[in-house]
Protein backbone atom coordinates (compact mmCIF):
# COMPACT_ATOMS: atom_id res chain seq x y z
CA UNK A 1 0.00 0.00 0.00
CA UNK A 2 2.87 2.46 0.84
CA UNK A 3 5.75 0.52 -0.23
CA UNK A 4 9.08 2.23 -2.07
CA UNK A 5 9.26 -0.72 -3.76
CA UNK A 6 8.56 -4.67 -2.97
CA UNK A 7 11.44 -5.41 -1.35
CA UNK A 8 12.29 -6.89 2.03
CA UNK A 9 14.07 -3.78 3.61
CA UNK A 10 17.17 -2.47 4.89
CA UNK A 11 16.76 -3.94 8.19
CA UNK A 12 20.37 -4.17 9.27
CA UNK A 13 21.22 -0.32 8.03
CA UNK A 14 18.14 1.02 10.13
CA UNK A 15 18.72 -1.40 13.34
CA UNK A 16 22.08 0.11 13.55
CA UNK A 17 20.94 3.45 12.74
CA UNK A 18 18.11 3.51 15.74
CA UNK A 19 20.44 1.42 18.12
CA UNK A 20 23.00 3.80 18.01
CA UNK A 21 20.11 6.31 18.82
CA UNK A 22 18.59 4.24 21.50
CA UNK A 23 21.97 4.59 23.33
CA UNK A 24 21.15 8.49 23.63
CA UNK A 25 17.66 8.16 25.12
CA UNK A 26 17.45 9.01 29.06
CA UNK A 27 16.88 6.78 31.42
CA UNK A 28 15.30 6.38 35.01
CA UNK A 29 18.92 8.02 37.05
CA UNK A 30 18.54 11.26 34.00
CA UNK A 31 14.64 11.85 35.02
CA UNK A 32 15.78 11.30 38.41
CA UNK A 33 18.18 14.48 38.41
CA UNK A 34 15.45 16.41 36.15
CA UNK A 35 12.93 16.28 38.54
CA UNK A 36 15.61 18.11 40.90
CA UNK A 37 16.02 21.00 38.62
CA UNK A 38 14.58 24.03 37.98
CA UNK A 39 12.74 24.81 34.48
CA UNK A 40 15.39 26.47 33.43
CA UNK A 41 17.90 24.02 34.45
CA UNK A 42 16.09 21.42 32.84
CA UNK A 43 16.44 23.27 29.70
CA UNK A 44 19.95 23.26 29.61
CA UNK A 45 20.12 19.68 30.73
CA UNK A 46 18.43 18.61 28.00
CA UNK A 47 20.74 20.76 25.34
CA UNK A 48 23.69 18.84 26.53
CA UNK A 49 21.37 15.39 25.83
CA UNK A 50 20.99 15.54 22.05
CA UNK A 51 17.86 18.57 22.04
CA UNK A 52 20.34 21.37 21.73
CA UNK A 53 19.60 22.31 17.89
CA UNK A 54 16.14 22.58 18.32
CA UNK A 55 16.52 24.43 21.40
CA UNK A 56 18.59 27.17 20.14
CA UNK A 57 16.87 26.91 16.70
CA UNK A 58 13.60 28.16 18.50
CA UNK A 59 14.77 30.04 21.41
CA UNK A 60 14.17 33.36 19.00
CA UNK A 61 10.53 32.54 18.85
CA UNK A 62 9.86 30.80 21.91
CA UNK A 63 10.84 30.94 25.91
CA UNK A 64 10.39 28.71 28.97
CA UNK A 65 8.29 26.18 29.29
CA UNK A 66 6.87 26.59 25.47
CA UNK A 67 10.42 25.95 23.60
CA UNK A 68 11.02 23.06 25.61
CA UNK A 69 7.74 21.55 24.66
CA UNK A 70 8.39 22.72 20.83
CA UNK A 71 11.84 22.08 20.89
CA UNK A 72 11.08 18.14 22.04
CA UNK A 73 8.43 17.34 19.81
CA UNK A 74 10.74 19.15 16.51
CA UNK A 75 13.47 16.46 17.71
CA UNK A 76 11.31 13.89 17.65
CA UNK A 77 10.33 14.73 14.17
CA UNK A 78 13.58 14.80 12.85
CA UNK A 79 14.18 11.92 14.11
CA UNK A 80 11.77 10.18 13.40
CA UNK A 81 11.78 11.54 9.63
CA UNK A 82 15.47 10.31 9.50
CA UNK A 83 14.67 6.85 9.90
CA UNK A 84 11.31 6.86 8.16
CA UNK A 85 13.62 8.40 5.10
CA UNK A 86 16.48 5.81 5.45
CA UNK A 87 14.21 2.90 5.65
CA UNK A 88 13.12 0.98 2.43
CA UNK A 89 10.77 -1.75 1.54
CA UNK A 90 8.34 -3.25 4.03
CA UNK A 91 10.14 -1.96 6.33
CA UNK A 92 9.64 1.36 5.29
CA UNK A 93 5.82 0.26 5.19
CA UNK A 94 5.39 0.08 8.36
CA UNK A 95 7.05 2.54 10.19
CA UNK A 96 5.12 4.53 7.67
CA UNK A 97 1.72 3.19 9.09
CA UNK A 98 3.20 3.74 12.48
CA UNK A 99 3.74 6.88 12.15
CA UNK A 100 0.46 7.74 9.81
CA UNK A 101 -0.93 8.68 13.51
CA UNK A 102 1.31 12.14 13.76
CA UNK A 103 -0.15 12.63 10.54
CA UNK A 104 -3.44 12.02 11.82
CA UNK A 105 -3.14 14.51 14.88
CA UNK A 106 -1.73 17.39 12.96
CA UNK A 107 -4.37 17.42 10.44
CA UNK A 108 -6.83 17.29 13.83
CA UNK A 109 -4.51 20.29 15.22
CA UNK A 110 -5.13 22.03 11.30
CA UNK A 111 -9.26 21.22 11.79
CA UNK A 112 -9.56 22.09 14.98
CA UNK A 113 -7.31 25.47 14.83
CA UNK A 114 -9.42 26.57 11.77
CA UNK A 115 -12.74 26.02 13.51
CA UNK A 116 -11.53 27.97 16.38
CA UNK A 117 -10.36 31.08 13.83
CA UNK A 118 -6.64 30.74 14.40
CA UNK A 119 -4.31 32.45 11.43
CA UNK A 120 -2.29 30.01 9.50
CA UNK A 121 1.03 30.95 12.07
CA UNK A 122 -0.97 30.03 15.09
CA UNK A 123 -1.73 26.36 13.11
CA UNK A 124 1.84 25.70 11.80
CA UNK A 125 3.54 26.61 15.79
CA UNK A 126 1.48 23.69 17.00
CA UNK A 127 2.26 21.09 14.23
CA UNK A 128 4.42 18.27 14.79
CA UNK A 129 5.69 17.15 11.52
CA UNK A 130 6.73 13.66 12.70
CA UNK A 131 4.33 11.88 9.98
CA UNK A 132 4.72 10.94 6.64
CA UNK A 133 3.21 14.50 5.58
CA UNK A 134 6.35 16.94 5.59
CA UNK A 135 6.24 20.71 6.48
CA UNK A 136 5.47 21.89 2.72
CA UNK A 137 2.12 19.04 2.34
CA UNK A 138 0.90 20.36 5.73
CA UNK A 139 1.42 24.20 4.57
CA UNK A 140 -0.58 22.71 1.65
CA UNK A 141 -3.60 22.23 4.12
CA UNK A 142 -3.57 24.76 6.16
CA UNK A 143 -3.96 26.92 3.19
CA UNK A 144 -6.92 25.53 2.26
CA UNK A 145 -10.05 27.70 3.13
CA UNK A 146 -13.00 25.42 3.76
CA UNK A 147 -12.84 22.07 6.06
CA UNK A 148 -14.23 20.35 3.17
CA UNK A 149 -11.37 20.98 1.27
CA UNK A 150 -8.60 20.08 3.49
CA UNK A 151 -10.57 16.82 4.60
CA UNK A 152 -10.39 15.92 0.69
CA UNK A 153 -6.52 16.94 0.30
CA UNK A 154 -5.51 15.09 3.38
CA UNK A 155 -7.20 11.99 1.38
CA UNK A 156 -5.21 12.60 -1.41
CA UNK A 157 -1.83 12.55 0.32
CA UNK A 158 -2.20 10.04 2.65
CA UNK A 159 -4.58 7.57 0.48
CA UNK A 160 -7.45 7.80 3.32
CA UNK A 161 -11.12 7.68 2.05
CA UNK A 162 -13.38 8.72 3.99
CA UNK A 163 -16.66 7.13 4.43
CA UNK A 164 -19.95 9.02 2.93
CA UNK A 165 -21.39 8.54 6.30
CA UNK A 166 -19.00 9.78 8.58
CA UNK A 167 -18.77 13.07 6.11
CA UNK A 168 -22.38 13.40 6.49
CA UNK A 169 -22.73 12.85 10.29
CA UNK A 170 -19.95 15.50 10.41
CA UNK A 171 -21.77 17.69 8.21
CA UNK A 172 -25.13 17.53 9.80
CA UNK A 173 -23.47 17.66 13.48
CA UNK A 174 -20.76 20.10 12.82
CA UNK A 175 -19.23 17.40 15.13
CA UNK A 176 -15.32 17.27 14.24
CA UNK A 177 -15.33 14.14 16.77
CA UNK A 178 -17.07 12.24 13.67
CA UNK A 179 -13.94 12.85 11.14
CA UNK A 180 -11.08 12.23 14.47
CA UNK A 181 -12.29 8.73 15.29
CA UNK A 182 -13.03 7.67 12.37
CA UNK A 183 -9.19 8.70 11.37
CA UNK A 184 -8.03 6.87 14.42
CA UNK A 185 -10.07 4.21 13.60
CA UNK A 186 -8.30 3.72 10.34
CA UNK A 187 -5.01 4.62 11.65
CA UNK A 188 -4.97 1.00 13.20
CA UNK A 189 -6.91 -0.83 10.38
CA UNK A 190 -4.18 0.57 8.08
CA UNK A 191 -1.34 -0.40 10.87
CA UNK A 192 -2.27 -3.81 10.94
CA UNK A 193 -2.88 -4.35 7.19
CA UNK A 194 0.68 -3.39 6.46
CA UNK A 195 2.58 -5.93 8.80
CA UNK A 196 3.06 -8.87 7.10
CA UNK A 197 2.68 -11.68 9.20
CA UNK A 198 4.24 -14.26 7.57
CA UNK A 199 7.47 -13.53 9.76
CA UNK A 200 7.96 -13.84 13.65
CA UNK A 201 9.07 -10.53 14.56
CA UNK A 202 6.21 -9.14 12.64
CA UNK A 203 3.63 -11.23 13.91
CA UNK A 204 4.97 -10.06 17.17
CA UNK A 205 4.62 -6.69 16.05
CA UNK A 206 0.94 -7.40 15.23
CA UNK A 207 0.65 -8.41 18.54
CA UNK A 208 1.90 -5.49 19.84
CA UNK A 209 -0.43 -3.09 17.75
CA UNK A 210 -3.56 -5.76 18.48
CA UNK A 211 -2.23 -5.13 22.86
CA UNK A 212 -2.94 -1.47 22.10
CA UNK A 213 -5.77 -1.43 20.72
CA UNK A 214 -6.98 -3.57 23.52
CA UNK A 215 -5.74 -1.04 25.78
CA UNK A 216 -6.84 1.95 23.60
CA UNK A 217 -11.05 0.00 23.31
CA UNK A 218 -10.61 -0.43 26.88
CA UNK A 219 -9.74 3.21 28.27
CA UNK A 220 -12.08 4.21 25.50
CA UNK A 221 -14.96 2.79 27.80
CA UNK A 222 -13.91 3.58 31.03
CA UNK A 223 -13.76 7.17 29.87
CA UNK A 224 -17.48 6.76 28.30
CA UNK A 225 -18.33 4.70 31.58
CA UNK A 226 -17.31 7.86 33.59
CA UNK A 227 -20.18 10.14 31.82
CA UNK A 228 -22.60 7.55 32.14
CA UNK A 229 -22.41 5.94 28.10
CA UNK A 230 -22.59 2.13 27.79
CA UNK A 231 -23.93 -0.60 25.39
CA UNK A 232 -24.62 0.31 21.72
CA UNK A 233 -23.21 3.67 21.91
CA UNK A 234 -19.94 2.54 23.51
CA UNK A 235 -19.63 0.37 20.82
CA UNK A 236 -19.25 2.95 18.06
CA UNK A 237 -15.84 4.11 18.98
CA UNK A 238 -14.12 0.82 19.70
CA UNK A 239 -11.46 0.05 17.33
CA UNK A 240 -11.52 -3.38 15.37
CA UNK A 241 -8.14 -5.77 15.89
CA UNK A 242 -7.77 -6.35 19.42
CA UNK A 243 -5.11 -9.19 20.73
CA UNK A 244 -6.60 -10.16 23.59
CA UNK A 245 -10.24 -8.70 24.14
CA UNK A 246 -12.66 -10.08 21.55
CA UNK A 247 -15.82 -8.88 20.22
CA UNK A 248 -18.02 -10.43 23.38
CA UNK A 249 -15.70 -9.16 25.67
CA UNK A 250 -15.94 -5.63 24.41
CA UNK A 251 -19.83 -5.88 24.27
CA UNK A 252 -19.54 -7.20 28.02
CA UNK A 253 -17.35 -4.49 29.15
CA UNK A 254 -19.54 -1.52 27.08
CA UNK A 255 -22.76 -3.21 28.44
CA UNK A 256 -21.31 -2.62 31.68
CA UNK A 257 -23.45 0.25 33.65
CA UNK A 258 -20.55 1.61 36.05
CA UNK A 259 -16.84 1.70 36.43
CA UNK A 260 -17.28 -1.03 39.42
CA UNK A 261 -19.34 -3.35 37.33
CA UNK A 262 -15.99 -3.61 34.51
CA UNK A 263 -14.16 -5.01 37.58
CA UNK A 264 -15.15 -8.56 37.23
CA UNK A 265 -15.01 -8.75 33.06
CA UNK A 266 -11.38 -7.07 33.32
CA UNK A 267 -10.16 -9.31 35.72
CA UNK A 268 -9.05 -11.76 33.05
CA UNK A 269 -6.88 -9.65 31.05
CA UNK A 270 -3.13 -9.22 31.32
CA UNK A 271 -2.69 -5.60 32.48
CA UNK A 272 -5.64 -5.97 35.37
CA UNK A 273 -3.17 -6.62 37.78
CA UNK A 274 -1.31 -3.06 37.27
CA UNK A 275 -4.37 -1.03 37.37
CA UNK A 276 -6.78 -3.10 39.70
CA UNK A 277 -5.96 -0.64 42.62
CA UNK A 278 -7.13 2.43 40.52
CA UNK A 279 -10.17 0.62 39.52
CA UNK A 280 -11.96 -0.16 42.77
CA UNK A 281 -11.37 3.22 44.01
CA UNK A 282 -12.68 4.50 40.63
CA UNK A 283 -9.67 6.45 39.79
CA UNK A 284 -9.76 6.87 36.12
CA UNK A 285 -6.51 8.47 35.74
CA UNK A 286 -4.36 5.97 37.90
CA UNK A 287 -6.40 3.27 35.50
CA UNK A 288 -4.93 5.25 32.41
CA UNK A 289 -1.16 6.00 33.39
CA UNK A 290 -1.38 1.99 34.65
CA UNK A 291 -2.44 0.94 31.15
CA UNK A 292 0.26 3.30 29.21
CA UNK A 293 2.94 1.72 32.14
CA UNK A 294 2.01 -1.74 31.26
CA UNK A 295 2.39 -0.90 27.26
CA UNK A 296 6.02 0.47 27.54
CA UNK A 297 6.80 -3.02 29.44
CA UNK A 298 5.95 -4.96 27.10
CA UNK A 299 7.66 -2.88 24.39
CA UNK A 300 10.76 -3.11 26.21
CA UNK A 301 10.17 -6.98 27.04
CA UNK A 302 10.25 -7.56 22.99
CA UNK A 303 12.54 -4.79 21.84
CA UNK A 304 15.64 -7.44 21.92
CA UNK A 305 13.83 -10.74 20.75
CA UNK A 306 14.44 -10.27 16.82
CA UNK A 307 17.45 -7.87 16.43
CA UNK A 308 16.97 -7.42 12.68
CA UNK A 309 13.30 -6.74 12.22
CA UNK A 310 10.80 -3.77 13.06
CA UNK A 311 10.50 -4.58 16.70
CA UNK A 312 13.75 -2.58 17.57
CA UNK A 313 12.80 0.30 15.18
CA UNK A 314 9.25 0.51 16.43
CA UNK A 315 10.78 0.23 20.17
CA UNK A 316 13.07 2.90 19.78
CA UNK A 317 10.21 5.38 18.35
CA UNK A 318 7.71 4.04 21.35
CA UNK A 319 10.70 4.68 24.20
CA UNK A 320 11.35 8.50 21.95
CA UNK A 321 7.67 9.24 22.26
CA UNK A 322 7.77 8.09 25.56
CA UNK A 323 10.81 10.45 26.65
CA UNK A 324 9.43 13.74 25.02
CA UNK A 325 6.59 12.62 27.16
CA UNK A 326 7.96 12.35 30.29
CA UNK A 327 10.41 15.22 30.31
CA UNK A 328 7.62 17.69 29.30
CA UNK A 329 5.87 16.13 32.34
CA UNK A 330 8.97 16.86 34.90
CA UNK A 331 9.05 20.23 33.35
CA UNK A 332 5.55 21.02 32.98
CA UNK A 333 4.87 19.45 36.12
CA UNK A 334 7.99 21.86 37.98
CA UNK A 335 6.83 25.00 36.47
CA UNK A 336 3.12 24.44 37.92
CA UNK A 337 4.12 23.21 41.64
CA UNK A 338 3.21 20.30 41.14
CA UNK A 339 4.57 18.21 44.04
CA UNK A 340 7.87 15.50 43.05
CA UNK A 341 6.12 12.60 44.00
CA UNK A 342 2.47 13.49 42.10
CA UNK A 343 5.06 13.86 38.74
CA UNK A 344 7.21 10.49 39.55
CA UNK A 345 3.85 8.99 39.29
CA UNK A 346 2.64 10.01 35.93
CA UNK A 347 6.03 9.48 34.83
CA UNK A 348 6.14 6.30 32.52
CA UNK A 349 9.71 4.84 32.91
CA UNK B 1 -43.41 69.25 59.32
CA UNK B 2 -43.01 71.60 63.27
CA UNK B 3 -46.06 71.63 64.79
CA UNK B 4 -45.94 75.37 64.64
CA UNK B 5 -47.18 75.42 60.85
CA UNK B 6 -50.04 73.42 61.49
CA UNK B 7 -53.39 74.77 62.10
CA UNK B 8 -55.15 73.73 65.20
CA UNK B 9 -58.65 72.61 64.10
CA UNK B 10 -60.59 69.29 64.85
CA UNK B 11 -60.16 67.68 61.13
CA UNK B 12 -56.47 68.40 61.30
CA UNK B 13 -56.62 66.33 64.55
CA UNK B 14 -58.51 63.59 62.85
CA UNK B 15 -56.00 63.87 59.93
CA UNK B 16 -53.02 63.40 62.53
CA UNK B 17 -54.79 60.31 64.44
CA UNK B 18 -55.10 58.87 60.98
CA UNK B 19 -51.76 59.32 60.10
CA UNK B 20 -50.21 58.39 63.52
CA UNK B 21 -52.66 55.06 63.00
CA UNK B 22 -51.57 54.52 59.17
CA UNK B 23 -47.42 55.66 60.50
CA UNK B 24 -47.70 52.84 63.44
CA UNK B 25 -49.13 49.99 61.43
CA UNK B 26 -46.38 50.86 58.59
CA UNK B 27 -43.96 50.74 61.28
CA UNK B 28 -44.84 47.22 62.63
CA UNK B 29 -44.86 45.90 58.71
CA UNK B 30 -42.00 48.03 57.84
CA UNK B 31 -40.27 46.24 61.17
CA UNK B 32 -41.34 42.62 60.24
CA UNK B 33 -39.50 43.00 57.15
CA UNK B 34 -36.59 43.79 58.15
CA UNK B 35 -37.01 41.15 60.72
CA UNK B 36 -37.35 38.87 57.57
CA UNK B 37 -35.04 40.20 55.54
CA UNK B 38 -32.73 39.26 57.95
CA UNK B 39 -33.74 36.09 59.10
CA UNK B 40 -33.58 35.89 55.12
CA UNK B 41 -29.97 37.45 54.70
CA UNK B 42 -28.62 34.69 57.31
CA UNK B 43 -29.64 31.38 55.31
CA UNK B 44 -28.78 33.29 52.40
CA UNK B 45 -25.26 33.92 54.03
CA UNK B 46 -24.73 30.06 54.78
CA UNK B 47 -25.74 29.67 51.59
CA UNK B 48 -23.21 32.08 49.95
CA UNK B 49 -20.34 30.45 52.37
CA UNK B 50 -20.76 27.23 51.12
CA UNK B 51 -20.72 28.66 47.68
CA UNK B 52 -17.22 30.23 47.96
CA UNK B 53 -15.85 26.98 49.45
CA UNK B 54 -17.49 25.18 46.97
CA UNK B 55 -15.77 27.70 44.30
CA UNK B 56 -12.61 27.63 46.22
CA UNK B 57 -12.08 23.66 46.16
CA UNK B 58 -13.63 23.14 42.63
CA UNK B 59 -11.02 26.02 41.33
CA UNK B 60 -7.78 23.91 43.42
CA UNK B 61 -9.33 20.75 41.74
CA UNK B 62 -9.75 22.29 38.05
CA UNK B 63 -6.46 23.87 38.10
CA UNK B 64 -4.76 20.24 39.30
CA UNK B 65 -6.43 18.60 36.75
CA UNK B 66 -5.83 20.89 33.56
CA UNK B 67 -2.38 21.25 35.35
CA UNK B 68 -2.01 17.24 35.00
CA UNK B 69 -3.04 17.29 31.75
CA UNK B 70 -0.91 19.79 30.59
CA UNK B 71 1.91 18.10 31.95
CA UNK B 72 0.96 14.40 30.55
CA UNK B 73 -0.84 15.64 26.86
CA UNK B 74 0.99 18.90 26.56
CA UNK B 75 0.00 22.26 26.00
CA UNK B 76 -0.50 21.80 22.77
CA UNK B 77 -2.94 18.62 22.78
CA UNK B 78 -5.14 20.81 25.33
CA UNK B 79 -4.78 23.86 23.26
CA UNK B 80 -6.43 21.92 20.08
CA UNK B 81 -8.75 20.03 22.59
CA UNK B 82 -10.26 23.58 23.71
CA UNK B 83 -10.48 24.76 20.26
CA UNK B 84 -12.32 21.56 19.02
CA UNK B 85 -15.31 22.81 21.53
CA UNK B 86 -18.50 23.68 19.81
CA UNK B 87 -20.61 23.92 22.21
CA UNK B 88 -21.26 27.37 24.59
CA UNK B 89 -22.19 27.67 27.84
CA UNK B 90 -25.16 29.96 27.49
CA UNK B 91 -26.10 32.24 30.97
CA UNK B 92 -30.21 32.95 31.24
CA UNK B 93 -31.21 35.57 33.38
CA UNK B 94 -34.47 35.78 35.64
CA UNK B 95 -35.65 37.25 38.69
CA UNK B 96 -37.86 35.95 41.44
CA UNK B 97 -39.00 37.74 44.60
CA UNK B 98 -38.10 37.67 48.38
CA UNK B 99 -40.35 39.61 50.22
CA UNK B 100 -41.51 41.42 47.67
CA UNK B 101 -37.40 42.47 46.55
CA UNK B 102 -36.96 41.16 43.25
CA UNK B 103 -33.79 39.14 43.04
CA UNK B 104 -32.05 37.58 40.02
CA UNK B 105 -31.86 34.19 39.12
CA UNK B 106 -29.12 33.12 37.15
CA UNK B 107 -29.89 30.03 34.91
CA UNK B 108 -26.79 27.97 33.28
CA UNK B 109 -26.99 25.96 30.40
CA UNK B 110 -25.14 24.14 27.90
CA UNK B 111 -22.22 23.54 31.09
CA UNK B 112 -22.05 20.21 30.84
CA UNK B 113 -21.65 18.66 27.69
CA UNK B 114 -20.88 14.53 27.37
CA UNK B 115 -17.76 13.42 25.46
CA UNK B 116 -19.16 12.60 23.00
CA UNK B 117 -20.69 15.99 21.65
CA UNK B 118 -18.15 18.13 23.24
CA UNK B 119 -16.36 18.51 19.33
CA UNK B 120 -13.23 16.21 20.02
CA UNK B 121 -13.07 12.86 18.88
CA UNK B 122 -13.65 10.37 21.60
CA UNK B 123 -10.34 7.74 21.24
CA UNK B 124 -7.39 9.56 21.16
CA UNK B 125 -8.49 12.51 23.66
CA UNK B 126 -6.51 11.75 26.52
CA UNK B 127 -8.37 10.69 30.08
CA UNK B 128 -6.71 13.59 31.67
CA UNK B 129 -7.90 16.23 29.05
CA UNK B 130 -11.71 14.98 29.71
CA UNK B 131 -11.46 15.27 33.46
CA UNK B 132 -10.01 19.10 33.29
CA UNK B 133 -12.70 19.63 30.92
CA UNK B 134 -14.92 18.47 33.45
CA UNK B 135 -13.55 19.66 36.40
CA UNK B 136 -13.77 23.02 34.49
CA UNK B 137 -17.36 22.66 33.63
CA UNK B 138 -18.20 21.89 37.33
CA UNK B 139 -16.24 25.24 38.56
CA UNK B 140 -18.46 27.07 36.06
CA UNK B 141 -21.68 25.50 37.08
CA UNK B 142 -20.44 26.28 40.82
CA UNK B 143 -19.47 29.71 39.66
CA UNK B 144 -23.15 30.52 38.19
CA UNK B 145 -24.79 29.39 40.87
CA UNK B 146 -22.38 31.32 43.16
CA UNK B 147 -23.32 34.85 41.35
CA UNK B 148 -27.00 34.28 41.91
CA UNK B 149 -26.40 33.43 45.81
CA UNK B 150 -23.78 36.50 46.29
CA UNK B 151 -25.75 39.03 44.21
CA UNK B 152 -29.15 38.00 46.39
CA UNK B 153 -26.69 38.79 49.42
CA UNK B 154 -25.93 42.67 48.37
CA UNK B 155 -29.55 42.64 47.01
CA UNK B 156 -30.62 41.62 50.41
CA UNK B 157 -27.94 43.68 52.15
CA UNK B 158 -29.35 46.88 50.72
CA UNK B 159 -32.81 46.35 50.79
CA UNK B 160 -32.08 45.17 54.87
CA UNK B 161 -30.25 48.88 54.87
CA UNK B 162 -32.81 50.87 53.14
CA UNK B 163 -35.73 49.19 55.51
CA UNK B 164 -33.83 49.78 58.24
CA UNK B 165 -33.54 53.38 57.38
CA UNK B 166 -37.32 54.05 57.17
CA UNK B 167 -38.36 51.88 60.24
CA UNK B 168 -35.31 54.18 62.10
CA UNK B 169 -37.50 57.38 60.02
CA UNK B 170 -40.35 55.97 61.27
CA UNK B 171 -39.68 55.42 64.92
CA UNK B 172 -37.52 58.62 65.79
CA UNK B 173 -38.90 61.02 63.60
CA UNK B 174 -42.08 60.80 61.92
CA UNK B 175 -44.43 58.93 64.64
CA UNK B 176 -42.66 61.34 67.24
CA UNK B 177 -43.46 64.41 65.10
CA UNK B 178 -46.82 63.16 64.44
CA UNK B 179 -47.49 62.61 67.86
CA UNK B 180 -46.16 65.75 68.67
CA UNK B 181 -48.43 67.75 66.74
CA UNK B 182 -51.08 65.92 68.05
CA UNK B 183 -50.58 66.75 70.98
CA UNK B 184 -49.76 70.61 70.28
CA UNK B 185 -53.22 70.50 68.24
CA UNK B 186 -54.75 68.59 71.34
CA UNK B 187 -53.35 71.15 73.75
CA UNK B 188 -54.44 74.16 71.38
CA UNK B 189 -57.96 72.55 70.73
CA UNK B 190 -58.28 72.41 74.84
CA UNK B 191 -56.91 75.87 75.36
CA UNK B 192 -59.51 77.20 72.72
CA UNK B 193 -61.96 74.97 74.48
CA UNK B 194 -61.19 76.85 77.63
CA UNK B 195 -60.86 80.22 76.77
CA UNK B 196 -64.66 79.71 75.02
CA UNK B 197 -66.06 78.50 77.92
CA UNK B 198 -64.48 81.53 79.80
CA UNK B 199 -65.60 83.84 77.39
CA UNK B 200 -68.90 82.43 77.38
CA UNK B 201 -68.79 82.74 81.65
CA UNK B 202 -67.82 86.19 80.49
CA UNK B 203 -70.80 87.19 78.61
CA UNK B 204 -72.97 85.35 80.80
CA UNK B 205 -71.99 87.39 83.57
CA UNK B 206 -72.43 90.75 81.46
CA UNK B 207 -75.64 89.71 80.55
CA UNK B 208 -76.76 88.73 83.80
CA UNK B 209 -75.22 91.84 84.93
CA UNK B 210 -76.97 94.45 82.32
CA UNK B 211 -80.30 92.96 83.50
Amino acid sequence: MFGRNGKKGNYAYTVARVKAKKSLLMNEEDYSKMLMMTVPEISRYISETGYGKEMTDLAGRMSGIGLLEHATYFNMAKVFGSILTSSTGELYDMVSAYLDKWDVWNLKVILRGKSYGLDAEGIREDLVPAGSLGAESLDKLISLDTDDDIIAEFGRMTHVNFPADVLAAYKASGNLGEIEDFLDKNHYERLTESIDPSSRPSRLFLDYIGEEIDMKNFETILKLKAEGIYGEQVMKYVIPGGRRIDGRQLTLLANAESTESVLSDASQFEFYEGIRDALESGNLRDAVSGLRKYEIQKAKKFSHLYPLSVIPVIDYMIHKENEVRNIRMIARGTESGLDRETIKELLVI
Amino acid sequence: MGSQDITPNRSVLLDLKKRIKLSQSGYKIMKMKRDGLIIEFFEVLEKARKMREGVSSDYDTAMEKITIARAVEGEIAVKSAAYALKTEPEVKLGSKSIMGMMVPKVEATSIHTKMVDKGYGVIETSVYIEEAAMAFEKLLDTLVRAAEVETTMKKLLDEIEKTKRRVNALEFKIIPELKESERFVKFRLEEMERENTTRLKHLKRKGEAAE
